[in-house]
């Protein structure tokens, strides 16, 4: 990442160029940035997606509010007692006990982007402060906490939570939602460490310090502000790894038994010996969690794009 | 010589690492809710049976005595015995690994080397549609979910093509015959090795296209390729043997970084296809409450994950001249 994107044009002049920025100042740049984005491609085929999952997940409210036999988890047709194709009645046809596939599926996206979103979120939160204070502190403390991190990057995530699911019995889907933050922050915390790293030196960190700033202040006021595009662009695919962790763990019979997700579905076609007969039930789901996949790393790719300066050049001159 | 002090040092610290991990589990295991000596002895054990399992494990001493108990036996390989196979951990384990590795490596290297040639290629040829075509095919395979691939390849190829068997690692009936040579018995291997090799291949090889196509891109803009171009070399010999070799680098260092990424894909493509190796039987222990199997599979796993990391690295530092440990 080039210094350009995170600071104003001249730094050494303005004291602190992220901290007392004004208000509108994130705007502009925000708008900015969405200017580039908007030229992006790849970045507009994935939010367009992202929007349409979007509708699916808040449309999931409607089928059993229309008609509890459309419920997800709980709504049995009683006319039907194993699984049908597509009918008008239901749209994707039904599961091995009659339960509608398709608002499973608009559930299944609700659960996606609860899962993806909140695990994102804590393991940007855990790397994010972890690489600043790494990358600030420096010397012993740095050594530890990237040896650290070293130590669960090398660890896989999917296997870990099977470990402890074994031992704990079925986890909650929020313990699952911890667990893979837990495991997946320590590549946020590199990137973030490295930023931090060439940010240290800098003349507004230094007369922060110089003015009797703690530690706190410059990591929190001044780092930041300066680190933030970047955990962002990293949060995009914190989702898709948590996403297809939790649906590969629901896939493999650890889920939370208590919801619908598209991993989930996808256990259910296979284990009760479905997967030959019934390509109305085996298909959505798998095109579901791969297409929200590709989404989120698209709009990661494109928004790497508008963080480099360096390619946005090229991309004019082209 | 670098190389040799660089291996034993990545060893102590791999050491280190599995050190915690062992630890780490011990303390879980002691931790879970419920009597951990249940855990390793298994219920239906008759007591004399479990007394003697339970005093080789030290499991009627204190903690402490135990955790000494855990790393010695951890380190003599006696990790207890299964409770669904009632056979030695450590045999059953011995058994899955080489399956595993042979899988697991081959999946690994065919799909990198995929990646390399048509990374290259698509960089060669960037911005024309064949770049196109290969970059979005690659996002494409990429983001695809992997057990639901596998389910897509076996209900294709082997349920209504037919031309692999759905499950299994061997054909019985190939492997009873006496008359079967080597061949025979590598070729029914490979037979069953095809499908889930493809879906693994087909799910990593993408990444790697990726990483090839943007290095090379990186490194056609060096001046020692213009050299190469100046010294009116033909472009193929420009493109394979000047810019292609130095940017397949960093599709190593990300071979090294997705491991841990490609034996969690390893596991669930064991399971569907029920391949017997050591991430199936890690699932397989995990569902059936069989502790001592799920514990010895995780760190066996841990092991493997950990020396293919240092193999990667050494293949770095051997690839890579500049790069002197």
């Amino acid at each position: 990442m080039s210094e350009k994107f995170f600071s104003s044009p001249t730094p050494e002049n303005t004291p602190c160029p992220a901290a007392n920025r004004h208000r509108s100042h994130w705007v502009e740049r925000f708008l900015d940035g969405w200017s580039v984005y908007r030229k992006n491609t790849i970045g507009r085929i994935g939010l367009t997606l992202l929007g349409l999952f979007a509708l699916m997940a808040a449309a999931s409210f409607i089928p059993q509010w229309v008609n509890p036999i459309y419920h997800p988890m709980t709504g049995v047709d009683p006319l039907i007692s194993h699984s049908t194709g597509p009918s008008l009645r239901h749209w994707l046809g039904t599961d091995y006990i009659g339960r509608d596939i398709f608002s499973q599926l608009l559930a299944g996206a609700r659960v996606a982007f609860m899962v993806g979103i909140s695990s994102a979120l804590v393991s940007i939160l855990f790397g994010t402060t972890i690489g600043m204070v790494a990358g600030y502190a420096g010397r012993r403390t740095d050594l530890v906490l990237m040896r650290l991190a070293d130590m669960i990057m090398v660890m896989p995530t999917l296997l870990v939570v099977l470990i402890l699911s074994a031992l704990f019995g079925q986890l909650n889907i929020w313990v699952i939602v911890l667990m893979i933050a837990l495991f997946r922050w320590p590549g946020v915390a590199r990137v973030i460490r490295s930023q931090t790293l060439s940010l240290r030196h800098r003349p507004f960190i230094e007369a922060a310090r110089v003015s009797g700033a703690s530690h706190l202040r410059i990591i929190f006021r001044h780092i930041l502000p300066n680190v933030m595009p970047l955990a962002l662009l990293y949060m995009t695919f914190r989702v898709t790894s948590a996403i297809i962790i939790e649906a590969a763990l629901a896939f493999l019979g650890f889920g939370d038994p208590g919801t619908v997700s598209w991993g989930m579905m996808l256990q259910w076609v296979w284990k009760t010996g479905h997967m030959f007969q019934a390509p109305y039930w085996l298909l959505p789901p798998g095109i579901c969690i791969s297409l929200i996949t590709m989404a989120f790393y698209m709009t990661g790719r494109a928004m790497d794009d508008v963080l480099d300066p360096r390619l946005r050049k090229e991309e004019t001159q082209a | 010589m670098g190389l040799k002090r660089f291996i034993f040092r990545r060893l102590v610290e791999i050491a280190v690492i599995f050190f915690v991990i062992m630890t780490i589990l011990f303390v879980l295991f002691r931790l879970a809710p419920g009597d951990p000596v249940s855990r390793m002895v298994d219920p239906s054990m008759t007591p004399e049976d479990a007394r003697l399992l339970m005093e080789t494990m030290g499991l009627d001493q204190p903690v402490w005595t135990q955790y000494l108990y855990y790393l010695k036996n951890a380190a003599t390989g006696n990790m207890g015995i299964s409770f669904h196979y009632g056979e030695p951990v450590s045999h059953i384990l011995m058994n899955r690994l080489p399956n595993t590795i042979l899988l697991f490596t081959t999946s690994i290297i065919l799909s990198a080397l995929l990646g390399v040639f048509l990374g290259k290629i698509a960089a060669w040829k960037q911005g024309e549609r064949i770049d196109t075509l290969m970059t979005i095919g690659a996002l494409f395979c990429h983001t695809l979910f992997l057990p639901w691939l596998a389910l897509i390849m076996i209900w294709f190829f082997a349920y209504w093509v037919g031309w692999f068997p759905i499950t299994g690692m061997v054909s019985p009936e190939v492997w009873i015959d006496p008359d079967a040579g080597f061949l025979i018995k590598a070729l029914d291997v490979l037979h069953h090795m095809a499908l889930p090799l493809m879906t693994l291949i087909l799910i990593h090889f993408g990444s790697y296209l990726l990483v090839m196509r943007s290095s090379m891109l990186e490194t056609l803009k060096d001046d020692y390729i213009l050299t190469a171009r100046a010294k009116g070399l033909d472009e193929k010999t420009i493109r394979d043997h000047h810019a292609a070799p130095n940017a397949a680098l960093p599709v190593v260092t990300s071979v090294g970084l997705s491991l841990a990424f490609s034996i969690n894909g390893g596991a669930l493509t064991e399971t569907v296809f029920t391949w017997p190796g050591l991430g199936r039987e890690l699932v397989f222990s995990v569902s059936h409450a069989d502790y001592p199997l799920a514990q010895a599979a995780f760190l066996l796993i841990a092991i493997v994950v950990l020396l293919a990391n240092l193999v990667v690295d050494v293949l770095y530092a051997y690839l890579d001249p500049r790069i002197r440990y």
